[in-house]
């Protein structure tokens, strides 16, 4: 378009796009500082010391008959766990390290332990839409992403466990007073994490209140800070640590659900689950469960370890 | 299927929150594409420069990063928009930024000789762009502006992650419940396919009837 245009010289368009580059990266750099800090408590709190590793339980030889899955594994030399690098105190990537550290990090490495006799993990990240296919794809070993044990769940894939108890609790704005507990939910705008028990545990425990989903714990809590609801529902262990973080927010009330966490595993294979539910069995026998617990969770929670929950105690497990 | 059959309501928001946000950011991103086309033409250097800035920061920049700032950025600075509304104006002035590319390639196929002309009987350079340049321009390139309202309606589905529940954040919760991820996946699939069908038709079908001969 000459006529229009008078000459636009390549050095010019290479300024501009320079500019372009710089303001795009500058904008990015606002996002890091808006998105809140996501690590909770103070940092090398919440690690297991690595005695409880070394003394961690390696099955016997007589435990892993030759063609089965532990066999395979060992063989292999490392454990494929599906999990998260995001959430904090159970599977969140030390960005110092790159170490993933948490509860549900730590059993997958106590479980590689017990099997291949060194902690050997790899993780893959995966989203929580993908998780039954996954497994059923034979892609990951297990998953350990708090994954909770429904009947649904339980028609694609096996569960082991539950190896942790939790449930679903209310934090608000420090300065909020007209909600004590779930019940005064009803009619407000909660805000709540994408594909979290929460989404489908809410409309039965405060009916008419109205939903928005953000896809990360770090974007929520800073979505309720700026006011885009009123409550937010999710984990009561995520919410403590969360709290701890952000003065601005505070858990009220005691959690209204319970949900069981369970070990997801692929369905067909019976043998490798009753060995991972023996193995659950031995460590919370012999105290290395209540120690993991008290390295990851127990760093946000008052007073000491809970009981472990009973193997296969819960529907679907 | 029964995982679909059962949230047909819950599914059915969601693709109404999908087709809506997908006609008002078109809507939006058209009007701005021809603006920032016609800014990239001008006679006018500073002007020039203006289009160019924009079209450069906002296709080099991932939508869900623009999406994630303008959600979470700007309310530390006094500015809260609704979610659906921020995901529109977000992904409008994304795609706007290819539309706006689209345009101008379009402006490039109008020969110099029908501007010229426009300019020897003197129309300014508004008139000329206006009755002249734009209504050739614009016809040739109604199939790439469909490919980028398909892009569009793909797009949208980036809208999930700032908390707007349209069809991708719809079938999510359905899968929530159902652990059906393939069956509940696919259906949203189909929908997004048949919507995306549909937009090419009408492209299709808009470019033969407003087709001229040059």
């Amino acid at each position: 378009m000459s006529f229009l245009y008078t000459t636009f010289t390549r050095r010019r368009a290479l300024t501009v796009a320079a500019t372009a580059v710089t303001v795009a990266l500058a904008a990015a750099g606002c996002g890091d500082g808006g998105s809140a800090p996501a690590l909770p408590g103070k940092p090398g709190d919440e690690k297991v010391a690595q005695s409880v590793f070394d003394a961690a339980p390696v099955a016997s030889d007589a435990e892993i008959p030759a063609g089965s899955t532990m066999d395979m594994i060992r063989k292999r030399g490392y454990l494929n766990v599906g999990g998260s690098l995001d959430a904090p105190l159970l599977s969140q990537q030390n960005p110092v390290t790159g170490e993933i550290e948490g509860f549900d990090a730590d059993m997958a490495k106590l479980l590689a332990k017990y099997i291949i006799g060194k902690p050997e993990v790899k993780t893959v990240t995966i989203g929580t839409q993908t998780r039954e296919a996954m497994l059923q794809a034979k892609s990951v070993d297990a998953v350990f992403q708090t994954y909770t044990i429904t009947t649904q769940r339980a028609t694609q894939v096996a569960f082991a466990g539950p190896y942790l108890t939790s449930g679903l609790a209310v934090a608000v704005r420090k300065d909020e007073t007209g909600i004590k507990s779930v019940t005064d939910l009803a009619g407000k705008t909660v805000i709540v994490g994408a594909n979290t028990p929460a989404v489908t545990a809410l409309p039965t425990a405060a009916p008419g209140s109205k939903q928005v989903a953000f896809a990360t714990d770090p974007q929520a809590v800073q979505a309720l800070l700026q006011k885009r609801g009123d409550a937010y529902v999710q984990d009561f262990t995520l919410l403590a640590s969360g709290a701890q973080a952000n003065p601005g927010m505070k858990v009220v009330g005691e959690p209204f659900t319970t949900e069981a966490y369970g070990i997801g595993l692929n369905r067909e294979d019976a043998q490798f689950k009753e060995f991972v539910n023996n193995w659950l069995r031995k460590i919370q026998a012999d105290g290395t469960w209540a120690k993991v617990w008290e390295g990851t969770l127990g760093s946000v929670v008052e007073g000491g370890a809970p009981t472990p929950p009973a193997i296969g105690s819960v529907e679907g497990s | 299927m029964d995982a679909l059959t059962a949230h047909l309501d819950e599914l059915g928001h969601g693709l109404v929150t999908t087709v809506h946000l997908t006609v008002v950011t078109t809507i939006g991103a058209l009007l701005l594409g021809v603006v920032v086309a016609t800014l990239r033409v001008c006679p006018v250097p500073l002007l020039r420069s203006v289009g160019t800035v924009y079209v450069e920061v906002l296709q080099n920049l991932p939508l869900l990063a623009l999406l994630v700032l303008f959600v979470f950025a700007l309310p530390t600075i006094g500015i809260t928009f609704p979610l659906f509304t921020s995901a529109a104006i977000v992904i409008a002035a994304y795609e706007g930024a290819y539309l706006a590319e689209a345009i101008r390639a379009g402006i490039n196929t109008v020969g110099v000789g029908q501007a010229e002309a426009a300019r020897a009987i003197g129309l300014t350079f508004s008139q000329s762009l206006r009755y002249v340049i734009l209504p050739q321009g614009l016809r040739a390139v109604v199939q790439p502006m469909g490919n980028i309202c398909i892009a569009l309606l793909m797009n949208t589905s980036l809208a999930a992650a700032v908390g707007v529940v349209e069809l991708t954040q719809a079938a999510n919760n359905v899968n929530l419940v159902e652990a059906q991820p393939i069956a509940v996946f696919t259906g949203a699939g189909l929908a997004y396919m048949l919507l995306a069908l549909l937009i090419g038709r009408l492209a299709g079908t808009l470019e033969r009837r407003w087709a001229i001969v040059r």
